[in-house]
């Protein structure tokens, strides 16, 4: 369906794209032309976003809390007591701003805000303490910044859904409990998602759906493994 | 300037007072109504060497030893201490005469006293002015870089006097089993821990976290204030504080141990020298070792109460302390 009135920038828009397609040399089919007008978002659109976010837990590895042993007691360290520690699953906020560089193209930044717990199961103790899990909740911040890659020719409900690719690196702050310690670190992302925009006008709003995996080093875990965090989020969007 | 001698004659030595609200176990003495930790003022310290060996350790090696003994400690990046050799002496390793002297000293009356650390200390100030270590003849000693099979080695006892020398008392940072003729060591992760390792062995030539974050915690220097943290709070039993229970902050990302006990009647404690980042606390009693190595003997010492641990993680702040941890136990 092509809509009857184009503006003239997006007709430049147009254009441009019949020239790309034609040095392509690709055909399309006719039904990609829903997105070629001045609905599709395009560039200078600016995209606002907000909503909730889940993140998955990690492991924190083990440690054992041991002594020296002294000869002729044993073999190897005296182990006072095991502990055991992980990431628990968490949710959050997540507000992003994005620019569309083309049509297919965008980038943004975000800002995402949860609550992990941190807990530490402890057992094993050598003078019989009962097993326990200490537990502490952290306050993660993540400032990141993305590159999605929105593909218009596979968009569906009349134009209205449109999936997409992400890749980006972040910012890691965590904040221990009382925020009295504050520990940083970075990430690396990449996911997938689907923006379904209601109506086609210049100002609309829409939901935005995504998930994807975070590599990330540092912040409350010290260690210098990467850890591989899956993530989800739902927004609400609005375009202008 | 009054002056008070004090001869402490265990493995080690028994403390004069605990100091309250030390975040380690130091060795205090009354100033008036106050207890002050004892500390030297004057630094470096100058000590002399017995010119005298002793069964397969000559003076000289005696001077090597305990210089390196010394050296450990010293190389303790959050603390300010120094000492100096001053030269080889006649004189024996006795109290009251104003110079501190280390060397060897036959006592088989005390026959499970590998060596012992006295003081003179200024009771107007707190300020130590004179301390001995004299190591017992009674027991075989060795200086081998690998240690000696049925020797005690010099270095590790060395290192513990010493340490006593600065000030620390003892740590509680270990286990034992009772056998006959006393206890043993099954391990431990203290120099300063009040019984030795087994003859032959030289496991006690390295510092420990317990131990180093004592000496920082009397000598302190800017690194120290800068970059450790302190965790304070009580211990409670029934609602009542819980008097001379050990504290262990275990920090899960390093996996170092360092111990501090509840000092006052009300149960407060403070473990201080802590590297930030979070911490699991448990409490346990006082139950691995003569309680009179810890505490003066007329303290009621409360260790009918079951080892345990803290339900949350106790974050330590660069440069601050975590306060208002109450740590509840519960008698056996």
């Amino acid at each position: 369906m092509i809509r009857p009135t184009i503006t003239t920038r997006a007709a430049r828009l147009l254009g441009t794209f019949c020239i790309v397609a034609g040095a392509a040399a690709v055909p399309r089919p006719a039904a990609a032309q829903v997105y070629i007008g001045r609905d599709i978002p395009h560039r200078g659109n600016i995209e606002i976003s907000g909503g909730a976010v889940w993140l998955g837990g990690y492991d924190l590895g083990s440690a054992a809390a041991e002594e020296t042993r002294n000869t002729g007691t044993g073999t190897g360290p005296f182990v006072l007591f095991d502990t055991s520690s992980k990431t628990d699953p968490s949710v959050g906020l997540q507000g992003r701003l994005g620019v569309y560089a083309t049509k297919s193209v965008s980038v943004e930044g975000g800002v995402l805000v949860a609550w992990p717990s941190v807990s530490t199961r402890l057992t094993g103790d050598a003078e019989s303490a009962s097993d326990l899990t200490a537990t502490e909740t952290l306050t993660r911040v993540i400032v990141d910044g993305s590159v999605l890659f929105h593909f218009t020719g596979a968009s569906f409900g009349g134009g209205r859904g449109v999936p997409f690719i992400l890749g980006g690196a972040g910012y890691l702050r965590d904040a221990h409990e009382k925020n009295e310690v504050i520990e940083t670190g970075h990430e690396f992302h990449i996911g997938g998602g689907l923006h379904y925009w209601f109506g086609q006008g210049k100002h609309r709003f829409g939901i935005r759906a995504d998930g994807g995996i975070s590599w990330r080093q540092g912040g409350a875990d010290s260690a210098e493994t990467t850890r591989t965090v899956p993530m989800a989020a739902g927004s609400i969007a609005y375009l202008f | 300037m009054k002056r008070r001698a004090a001869v402490l004659i265990t493995l080690s030595l028994v403390a004069f007072y605990t100091v309250p609200a030390g975040a380690y176990l130091k060795l205090g003495t009354k100033v008036g109504a106050r207890t002050v930790t004892l500390a030297w003022t004057q630094l470096p310290i100058r000590y002399f060497i017995t010119d005298r060996g002793t069964t397969g350790v000559t003076s000289t090696q005696l001077q090597q030893t305990v210089q390196s003994a010394f050296s450990t400690w010293q190389a303790v990046s959050t603390a300010q201490i120094s000492s100096q050799f001053v030269g080889l002496t006649l004189t024996g390793p006795s109290s009251g005469d104003g110079v501190t002297v280390i060397g060897f000293q036959n006592r088989p009356d005390l026959e499970r006293t590998l060596g012992a650390t006295s003081f003179m200390v200024d009771s107007t100030t707190g300020a130590i002015v004179e301390a001995d270590i004299f190591f017992n003849t009674a027991f075989p000693w060795s200086v081998s870089a690998q240690g000696d099979t049925g020797l005690f080695d010099l270095q590790s006892i060395a290192l513990h006097e010493i340490g006593h020398l600065f000030g620390l008392a003892h740590s509680a940072m270990g286990e034992t089993e009772l056998r006959a003729g006393g206890r043993r060591v099954i391990a431990a992760e203290a120099v300063m821990f009040p019984i030795a390792f087994s003859a032959g062995t030289i496991l006690g030539r390295t510092l420990k976290a317990d131990d180093i974050a004592g000496i920082g915690d009397i000598y302190s220097n800017s690194t120290y204030s800068r970059n450790t943290g302190s965790i304070s709070g009580k211990v409670t039993k029934s609602g009542q504080g819980v008097l001379g229970a050990h504290v262990i902050a275990f920090d899960v990302r390093t996996q170092k141990l360092v111990g501090g006990f509840s000092l006052s009647d009300d149960g407060s404690f403070v473990i201080a020298g802590l590297e930030p980042g979070p911490h699991i606390l448990r409490v346990e009693p006082l139950d691995d070792g003569d309680i009179e190595s810890f505490f003066d003997a007329t303290l009621n010492i409360d260790v009918n109460f079951r080892a345990q641990f803290y339900d949350k993680i106790v974050v330590v702040p660069k440069g601050g302390g975590t306060s208002g941890v109450e740590l509840k136990v519960v008698a056996k």
